[in-house]
């Protein structure tokens, strides 16, 4: 038994050393294009959000290109640059969720709403990310590593609806909201950093169809930021194809 | 295969309603209605909730022999003392209740007062200011009551800062009689009143409540004029003073050329123990008597009116009636135009019986 798995090791061993020999480390160029699908969400729904109502994708587009550098047969790095859009819309019914709200005009309101909700949420960033890589064959690759994003555009806005609000909490007067609309926009923060990894799987001769999720690990929203009481992070998946030039 | 991954996505969207969690333990502590023999109320309870106060208009009969509320709460809350308890007035003991909240984390007190009107004559020389928001309102020179209200409690909401001079209803020294007039300035709305789309704050002063829980959604319900009176009505005499804004504008926040804004000042005696109100203060079927400004055009100077009250009808001595006094630095700013900066300064307001 273990003479057979000596030998069995030996022949692994062998067939690497071949491999090896043919193989010289090299740079690998790939257009990456997709799109995004995923929220910008807490991570654990608070108590507060009593029910979505519907979800959809906003038209999210990434665009970019990798650089990777193949050390060895199966382990290499690759860094990016991404043009990233983020977005994604949602309808919820939430109830005493707490909301302070400061306005460029040193207005503020601080209480709770108990209502229905609409938000859309279209950020765009240029990303960098940088993967560890592995190949296992000639039909796989997967990545693993983190990224940082630059915002240049962002969109949050949305309107509640057929709802109240209370006046600094719950036992503060409460006023009928039949309608109204936020626009959190500005407050978005300009820098984002997480990590991503995913999966390549060829389909061509330069063709690979492509997965790759990224998880934000910094709010999106500045700690002063009160309009909602928990953090949301970018978490999307990419799903497209890569060409290598 | 496709439908193995329709399985997955069926999954996956079942997790995230998974992800719901228990609905929070009601923490609100509201009496939403008091209720009690109509027979003796002279106008309808008004229940003051930013600052606490269930405003009773009682008849001198309910004086007497005291009154046994019945109260509606916040759901799964709780009061003491308990809901159809008796409340006497014989004593000067103040009446409270509190609430608690179904979670039990909150507690609400509500203080019964009792409102009436000794003299209907207002020189305008008491004002109380709001602790928490810093808007001001006049009270009654002699008896402090509190029978004027304003835009300002909803105008507090939207985030103007707690200065009484961002208010658009305020005290001032610039006056006819004594040492205050009112004063009413029609100021630009906020970045959080643009959100429900209201651009323009209209200064406005008139006996009544403001129902704050309307002010948004329903501004013209909001504003609910009068206060209970009886008998006939004579004249409304007073002294204003009022000059335009310079720039008159819709309610989409566009300048309108040409557009003079005017100021109105008006009473209204109508029956009934219920409070008329923005949408109907011209229109009810229920007025018997208006005494108005026929034109409300720029006045530099301290001018006087005297307004007779033009009878509909004849009122009957029993009948229960409600006096409404209505003032606005722009006449249509309930529809939230008008021009920023128009004044309206008032003194020395009576009701002539």
């Amino acid at each position: 038994m273990a003479a057979l798995l000596l030998t069995a090791g030996q022949l692994c061993a062998q067939q690497n050393d071949q491999k090896e020999t043919s193989f010289t480390p090299h740079l690998e160029h790939r257009i990456l294009a997709g799109f995004n699908f995923g929220a910008t969400a807490p991570v654990g729904l608070p108590n507060t959000i009593r029910k979505i109502n519907s979800y959809w994708p906003e038209f999210s587009p990434s665009l970019g290109y990798e650089l990777g550098y193949r050390i060895t047969p199966k382990w290499g790095a690759a860094i990016g640059v991404k043009l990233d859009y983020k977005g994604m819309g949602t309808k919820d019914e939430v109830m005493y969720f707490p909301t302070i709200i400061n306005t460029k005009d040193g207005g503020t309101f601080s209480g709770t709403f108990t209502g229905k909700n609409k938000t859309t949420v279209r950020n765009a960033y240029v990303a960098f990310p940088l993967s560890a890589t592995f190949t296992p064959n000639s039909k796989w690759r997967f990545s693993l590593g983190g990224y940082a994003a630059w915002l240049f555009s962002s969109n949050f806005y949305g309107h509640v609806s057929d709802g109240y609000i209370r006046s600094g909490g719950p036992t503060g007067e409460k006023v009928i909201i039949d309608h109204a609309t936020f626009d959190f926009g500005t407050d978005v923060r300009k820098f984002d950093v997480g990590l991503q990894g995913g999966a390549l799987r060829k389909v061509g001769r330069k063709l690979e169809v492509m997965g790759n999720l990224n998880w934000g690990l910094r709010p999106v929203f500045p700690d002063e930021f009160k309009g909602l009481d928990f953090p949301l992070y970018n978490i999307y998946l990419t799903l497209g194809v890569a060409y290598k030039i | 295969m496709r439908l193995r991954k329709l399985c997955y996505l069926a999954g996956l969207i079942g997790s995230l309603q998974a992800c719901i969690k228990d609905a929070p333990m009601n923490p609100e502590a509201d009496i939403e209605k008091v209720t009690f023999d109509k027979s003796l109320m002279t106008g309808d309870v008004f229940i003051d909730q930013a600052n606490g106060l269930i405003m009773l208009y009682l008849t001198p009969e309910a004086y007497e022999k005291g009154i046994a509320p019945q109260l509606t709460l916040s759901s799964g809350a709780s009061v003491m003392p308990a809901s159809g308890d008796s409340i006497r007035f014989n004593s000067t003991e103040v009446h409270q209740y509190v609430v608690t909240s179904a979670d039990g984390h909150n507690k609400k007190t509500y203080k019964v007062v009792g409102v009436n009107i000794g003299t209907w004559k207002w020189d305008f020389e008491k004002w109380i200011q709001n602790e928490d928001y810093g808007y001001q309102h006049p009270i009654g020179d002699e008896d402090s009551a509190t029978v004027w209200s304003s835009g300002n409690p909803g105008i507090a909401f939207s985030g103007v800062g707690e200065d009484p001079q961002a208010y658009p209803l305020r005290t001032t020294t610039d006056a006819y009689h004594g040492k205050y007039a009112a004063e009413m300035v029609t100021r630009e709305g906020t970045v959080l009143s643009g959100w429900v789309g209201i651009k323009l704050f209209a200064g406005s002063l008139f006996l009544g409540v403001f129902d704050i829980e309307k002010a948004f959604a329903h501004p013209l319900e909001a504003t609910q004029f009068g206060q209970p009176y009886r008998g006939e009505a004579v004249r409304f005499t007073g002294y204003y003073k009022y000059q335009p804004g310079p720039k008159y504008q819709n309610k989409a926040g566009d300048i309108v050329p040409g557009m003079i804004d005017s100021c109105s000042v008006y009473a209204v005696l109508y029956t009934g123990t219920t409070r008329l109100d923005a949408t109907n203060i011209h229109t009810s079927d229920r007025i018997v008597a208006t005494a108005a400004l026929p034109e409300g055009s720029a006045k530099a100077n301290w001018t006087r009116f005297d307004l007779p009250f033009v009878m509909k009808r004849k009122v009957n001595y029993d009948e229960k009636l409600m006096m409404a006094i209505v003032a606005s630095s722009s006449q249509y700013g309930d529809k939230y135009e008008g021009a920023i900066g128009s004044r309206l300064v008032l003194d020395s307001l009576e009701i002539v019986h």
